[in-house]
């Protein structure tokens, strides 16, 4: 049984005192076009993603020599094709992120969605994908019912804990699916570039004592970054907070860069290690 | 005492997935609906364990709910002295159409004067939201303070607003966690603002009522987050004549 209070407890690979995934969600023009909007104009920041962000993420990902894993909507990997099989011969992991980055819970039509998302991606990279984001963030039981029938292993969506742990749905724990929660609330560019609108030295300050928090606990930190501008990453002072964090992270001994479907395996090695306390939960 | 102590209210509002499931069903208890879940997996025991360290007792206000699915943590959290108070039932807009208020402070008033073997003596809004009756109610109930109102710097008698014979433990829009997490600040910026504010407020010798929530979205209980407040603790304890209290130490030091 994973606890905060029993640290011991959990380990990481090549036995990392800290591990840290770096995840970008592609988050192009699929927003607008999914709420019936043209991308144009002041609506234009998703088409920034393919032409400026994602590069400038992949050259500096690349400098840093670090794995990273790329969440993509079905419509986003539809306009670039060239671009996410690129990114996935390189050997990252392409994770799918719904197909118009639907922004409510899509309802009966959910599996539909899911299960196109999952073959367009399959054709474009030749791997299916295993890894899911849920765009906006919203998940139900048969979200998860939906995605397990087809093959995934885990999704990093939930903020209820700062572990990975075994999902657990329509009254069960599951020893073959993995939740690596994220939070968008504190370990995201969106709340602070697009809510609070704070500047990208203090974005770096705040992202590195989230950090020291979890670095002293031996944990997890998982970063969701958009490489969009607007409320994403992808202009150049952001991308450069990003890589001051990663910079910031490689200063502390023990700190293992994963990805998450690698993270993801790690755990399903031994899934009773990933068993979370459900007391009044 | 020479010189008269500046009274500082730790409270937290104890409020875990109560929240979602006033829009949602359990089953829909995943991602952005999950940061409620994390108060009892996570942040409660990261919060109070911060607050045991620095040997603050803090006042606990538990939507009746809550108490319910978590009876044990709620009891525990008394026993290490943490004064329990009401919170509503869950999560309900006292002056929403159709809420039957008087029942839901009673159900509230049972299931917590059961569960922690001694009536709650006070009494929060959730979402600060109250009737002209809500106060004459908790009076009925025997409650001895409130503390939803945000328009004082001490406490004061609410016999005008209803409460017979009850007290107003005010707390403030600006030392609520929720009001800066949940429009995203940084960790520095909201310390930064509450020191400010605190500096203040303590040269004028006002009762100092903090706020939180041990959730991941609007809330404290990050580990990251429980270390900017036991910086912020840490520099409190110096302040000069500065003394923690619970609502119900302040309530009856005003009004016995």
């Amino acid at each position: 049984m994973i606890s905060l209070a029993q640290r011991k407890q959990h380990a990481w690979p090549d036995g990392a005192r800290c591990v840290v995934g770096l995840t970008l969600d592609f988050d192009g023009t699929s927003l607008e076009r999914g709420r019936g909007q043209l991308p144009l104009g002041a609506r234009s920041h998703g088409r920034y993603s393919a032409k400026c962000g994602i590069p400038r993420f992949v050259d500096m990902f690349t400098r840093q020599n670090v794995p990273w894993t790329f969440y993509v909507s079905g419509y986003d990997a539809e306009e670039s094709p060239d671009l996410v099989r690129d990114i996935s011969r390189s050997g990252i992991e392409i994770g799918s992120h719904g197909y118009f980055h639907e922004g409510v819970d899509p309802g009966g039509a959910e599996p539909e969605l899911l299960e196109r998302t999952h073959r367009l991606l399959k054709e474009i990279t030749g791997t299916a994908p295993r890894g899911w984001r849920s765009p906006s963030g919203h998940k139900t039981a048969r979200t998860l019912r939906k995605l397990r029938e087809l093959g995934y292993v885990y999704d990093s969506s939930d903020k209820d804990f700062d572990l990975p742990y075994l999902a657990r749905y329509d009254g069960e724990e599951r020893s073959d699916y993995v939740c690596l929660p994220n939070n968008t609330s504190s370990l995201d560019d969106f709340p602070f570039y697009r809510v609070s609108y704070t500047p990208p030295s203090e974005v770096l300050t705040h992202w590195e004592q989230e950090f020291d928090a979890i670095y002293a606990e031996g944990g997890y930190y998982n970063l969701t970054f958009h490489p969009r501008v607007g409320y994403g990453s992808g202009s150049p002072a952001r991308v450069a907070a990003v890589e001051g964090l990663i910079n910031y992270a490689k200063r502390h001994e023990g700190v293992r860069f994963v990805g998450m479907l690698e993270l993801a395996e790690w755990c399903l090695k031994r899934p009773s290690d990933w068993r979370r306390d459900w007391s009044g939960q | 005492m020479s010189k008269p102590t500046v009274p500082v209210i730790v409270t937290v509002n104890l409020q875990g997935k109560t929240v979602e499931l006033t829009q949602l069903g359990e089953d829909a208890l995943f991602g952005r609906a999950s940061y409620g879940k994390y108060a009892y997996a996570v942040g409660c025991e990261r919060l109070f364990g911060l607050l045991d360290r620095h040997g603050i007792r803090s006042t606990v206000f538990v939507p009746g709910a809550e108490a319910e699915a978590n009876p044990g943590y709620v009891t525990a959290l008394a026993g290490r002295g943490h004064e329990i108070a009401a919170h509503g039932w869950a999560m309900e807009e006292m002056d929403a159409v159709g809420v039957d208020e008087r029942v839901l402070l009673e159900r509230t008033h049972a299931a917590l004067s059961r569960i922690v073997g001694r009536a709650p003596r006070g009494f929060r809004a959730p979402h600060g939201r109250l009737t002209e009756r809500t106060l004459g109610h908790l009076a009925d109930l025997g409650y001895h303070y409130d503390s939803s109102f945000q328009d004082d710097d001490h406490p004061y008698r609410l016999d005008a607003d209803g409460g017979r014979d009850m007290v107003e433990v005010p707390h403030a829009e600006i030392l609520i966690d929720a009001t800066l997490y949940g429009q995203r600040q940084t960790h520095d910026r909201v310390m930064k603002m509450w020191r400010e504010e605190i500096e203040a407020m303590h040269r004028e010798r006002c009762l100092i009522t903090l706020t939180l929530h041990p959730r991941s979205d609007y809330g404290s209980g990050r580990a990251s987050r429980v270390a900017a407040l036991d910086g912020l603790f840490t520099w409190m304890r110096k302040l000069e004549g500065i003394s923690f209290f619970t609502c119900e130490e302040v309530a009856d030091q005003w009004h016995p």
